[in-house]
């Protein structure tokens, strides 16, 4: 099984953390309610549930953790390496260990419960029995707690270790501390070592990708190796020789010629010979030993840039052809070369045939580039006539037009109402002309109007008329007022007759003006008005002794009978004049009978306008009149009515 | 910069006044103020709210074909700026403006060609139907002149001789 990920690993939770959810998941996944008094066998179920879905949560879990991690004999011989140095492998292994044997335990814990539980006889003894299973699974899974946070550590260690595909092209950069191997990566490549003064800088492996001839390649940058006999070899110069031992790579030796690495020359030339040693395959050394290797030697500067794509070309290039050779020599590749062909056309005679580029093109390049250093740019244009706020540019400058004069015109888009442009088109004028040709000919003559000339009214009648029309408002609009509510108007009945409307004199005019004899009327009138005819009253004898009878109408010598003839009815209002006490009427003088003489024509007043018979009329016309008993408030409550 | 015509009332929608609608259906209506607006929101037909153009269109009080009409078309491809054209352009809309004015007004006196018999007859009639509220009945018999009542002045009888005389 290869894998070159290692971030996929599922979490590993700590101990607490991993009891605490497995029961809790217990606990919401399984039916929680029982009773003792159901069946026997529902309440072995109900437990026996709760057991086996405990176990096999543990299971699971632990499962994954142990398929997870990677197995040190199931990996490429460079991450076994990898991890080995990293991390101790017998150390790993252990824990990996454990884990396996607590998640066999609890299956055997589990089983024995199941078979208590099938014979358990009361609810009490079931829930002991489950109560005793699943405490022996969390003291298992605490004892193995220190493997797990190990593994845990070792987890988050891995998913930081870089993705070094052991396969493809590599070039791996090695050497002493501090001689520039991260600059170099960070020049050819993306990644972002952290280059410092201190040696040591690098403390694990770091990769790069860069790219040769559409070809992607691994750059590894390994940490500095110092020249000590291997055993005393600390961890972080051993990851730098795994990677040396195992990756197939094309190497980059480097040597600090300044020695502003801290370190000598000579003694970095004994590491490259004891690298050479270790390595694969050395393919840059140093010069002195010329037959031995087949190294090359290349300088190259980081600050200045000189020499460093001569060095990565080269590398690149060496190393792929090895990596071709190889696979060359092998046999698959036989198979492979028959699916190549790369098709030529047969020349058919010896001429050369150049590709044809024509003269237009070649001259307009060369135009090109000659015009792009002197074209005057709008902006400069500006600039030139003061600048941004000032400068405003002639946006019609480009107009093609018939005259050029034309391009500062400015032209009205509204005239007295009307778009400008709706009326734009070309034949506007002769258009023009056919309608005022029409025009003149819409002549009508407006002649029928003189008939009716004889059909006139007279100017008598006219006044008839007018006087007519008034008549008819003053009515509508007297009914209107009359129609209004008291409110608007007095409420003083008739007979008091306040605009001495009911006058004999008004009727005598309004029957004349009808054309009307009035005096007839007028008399009928009068005569009514002067009360009944007068009365024998043996009362009123007069102390003359004269007969009643014989008296004319017009005279009247007794006062008493002339008082008594006064009219009933009152043509106008008129105040009391003379108020008499009679004795016996309950008045102190005749100014206490005025005033209760007004008290009680003031309450016959509101009586009236009240619509009111008398005083003892208490008749509510509508008891409940609906604007008062419905109806919603605009502001306020209606929680009275 | 366009003059638009409000779609309740059709008067011109100057720039800077009134209100536009865009409804759920990209349709938009313009109002040249809020009281074509209100009764556009209380879905009146402008068809029938007298006031507007559509109703005097379609009920005859206005001009409805002519061919004044046809020079005021909305166009949508844009024509190249000639000046003499822009010239005769500004003159034409004047003269057409004027035309259509006068066109118009003739509209109107046809339409109103017969009102004064018309209502010359309603007048006669009127004065016939409703007589009796100025003149009682009974006198209209003595009289049948349909006048006020005569005022009789009493002339001297030496005086009207003498009138006699010098004729």
């Amino acid at each position: 099984m290869v894998q070159y990920n290692f971030k996929k690993i599922t979490v590993v939770p700590s101990r607490d953390d991993f009891i605490k959810i497995t029961l809790s998941c217990t606990q919401r996944q399984t039916p929680t309610v029982v009773h003792k008094g159901w069946s026997i066998s529902r309440i072995r179920q109900f437990y026996l549930r709760k057991v086996k879905y405990t176990q096999q949560n543990f299971h699971e879990k632990l499962s994954t953790i142990i398929e997870d991690f990677p197995r040190v004999d199931n990996i490429h011989p460079f991450y076994a390496d990898l991890l080995r140095v990293l991390y101790n492998k017998d150390h790993y292994k252990l824990a990996l260990g454990q884990i396996n044997t607590a998640r066999n335990i609890i299956g055997k814990i589990a089983k024995d419960c199941v078979k208590l539980v099938k014979y358990g006889v009361s609810l009490y003894q079931c829930k002991a029995l489950k109560v005793a299973a699943l405490g022996r699974m969390c003291t298992v899974i605490k004892r193995v707690g220190p493997s797990l946070a190990y593994l845990e550590q070792i987890r988050q260690h891995m998913a930081r270790l870089p993705s070094i595909d052991p396969n493809t092209r590599t070039l791996l950069i090695c050497g002493y501390p501090n001689v520039g191997k991260s600059s170099f990566v960070n020049k050819i490549t993306r990644a972002d070592v952290d280059v410092q003064p201190y040696a040591f800088t690098t403390k694990s492996l770091f990769v790069g990708h860069t790219d040769y001839r559409h070809l992607r390649y691994q750059v590894v940058d390994t940490p500095g190796i110092l020249d000590r006999p291997f055993e005393d070899r600390n961890i972080i110069e051993m990851c730098s020789i795994t990677a040396l031992a195992h990756l197939r790579a094309a190497v980059l030796f480097f040597l600090d010629i300044s020695s502003s690495c801290g370190y000598i020359r000579q003694i970095c030339m004994k590491l490259v010979v004891e690298m050479k040693a270790e390595a694969m395959k050395t393919l840059v050394g140093l010069g002195e030993d010329p037959i031995n290797d087949d190294g090359v030697l290349f300088t190259l500067s980081n600050l200045s840039e000189e020499g460093v794509m001569a060095v990565k070309n080269a590398a690149c290039e060496r190393l792929l052809n090895q990596r071709v050779e190889l696979k060359l020599k092998s046999k698959k590749m036989n198979d492979c070369l028959n699916l190549f062909h790369v098709a030529m056309p047969i020349p058919r005679d010896q001429r050369q045939r150049p590709p044809c580029i024509p003269q237009a093109v070649l001259e307009a390049k060369a135009k090109k580039e000659v015009m792009t250093e002197k074209r005057k740019l709008k902006s400069d244009l500006e600039n030139q006539n003061g600048g941004a706020g000032v400068y405003s540019a002639s946006l019609t400058k480009h107009y093609i037009l018939a005259n050029d004069e034309w391009k500062e015109d400015i032209m009205p888009e509204i005239l007295n109402g009307y778009n400008v442009c709706d009326f734009y088109t070309s034949d506007i004028s002769q258009r023009l002309e056919e309608v005022e040709r029409e025009g003149l000919v819409q002549e009508q003559d407006i002649g029928d109007d003189v008939d009716m000339e004889g059909h006139e009214l007279t100017p008598e009648k006219q006044d008839d008329l007018i006087s007519i029309r008034k008549m008819i408002s003053s009515r509508i609009q007297q009914h209107r007022i009359k129609k209004s509510t008291a409110e608007s108007r007095p409420t003083v009945p008739r007979k008091f007759d306040k605009d001495k409307k009911f006058t004999s004199g008004r009727m005598g005019r309004q029957l004349s003006a009808l054309g009307l004899d009035p005096t007839m009327a007028i008399n009928r009138a009068c005569s009514r008005s002067r009360g009944r005819k007068r009365e024998r009253s043996l009362v009123c004898g007069d102390s003359d002794g004269h007969d009643v009878m014989d008296l004319d109408v017009g005279q009247q010598p007794n006062k008493k009978l002339r008082a008594r003839s006064i009219s009933h009815s009152r043509s106008r209002s008129q105040p009391p004049s003379e108020v008499v006490v009679i004795p016996g009427d309950g008045f102190k003088d005749s100014a206490q009978k005025v005033k209760a003489l007004k008290l009680a024509r003031k309450s016959a007043k509101k009586r009236n306008k009240d619509a009111r018979r008398g005083e003892a009329d208490r008749v509510i016309p509508c008891l409940k009149p609906k604007h008062l008993f419905s109806g919603k408030r605009s502001i306020g409550k209606t929680s009275r009515r | 910069m366009r003059l638009e015509k409000c779609w309740f009332c059709s008067s011109t929608v100057y720039p800077g006044h009134g209100i536009q609608f865009v409804r759920n259906d990209a349709k938009i209506f313009r109002f040249c103020r809020s009281k074509c607006h209100k009764n556009f929101k209380m879905k009146r037909n402008p068809r029938k709210v007298k006031w507007t153009k559509a109703y005097r269109r379609l009920h005859g009080k206005d001009m409805t074909q002519d061919s004044t009409f046809e020079f005021e078309r909305k166009r949508n491809r844009p024509e190249r700026y000639d000046r003499n054209l822009a010239e005769n352009t500004l003159k034409a809309i004047k003269k057409i403006d004027k035309v259509r004015v006068e066109r118009a007004a003739s509209h109107h006196t046809q339409r109103m060609k017969g009102k004064r018999a018309k209502e010359h007859k309603e007048a006669a009639k009127e004065l016939e139907q409703s007589i009796h509220m100025v003149k009682a009945p009974s006198s209209l018999q003595k009289e049948a002149s349909l006048t006020l009542p005569k005022i009789k002045v009493k002339v001297s009888q030496q005086q009207s001789e003498e009138n006699r005389m010098e004729e």
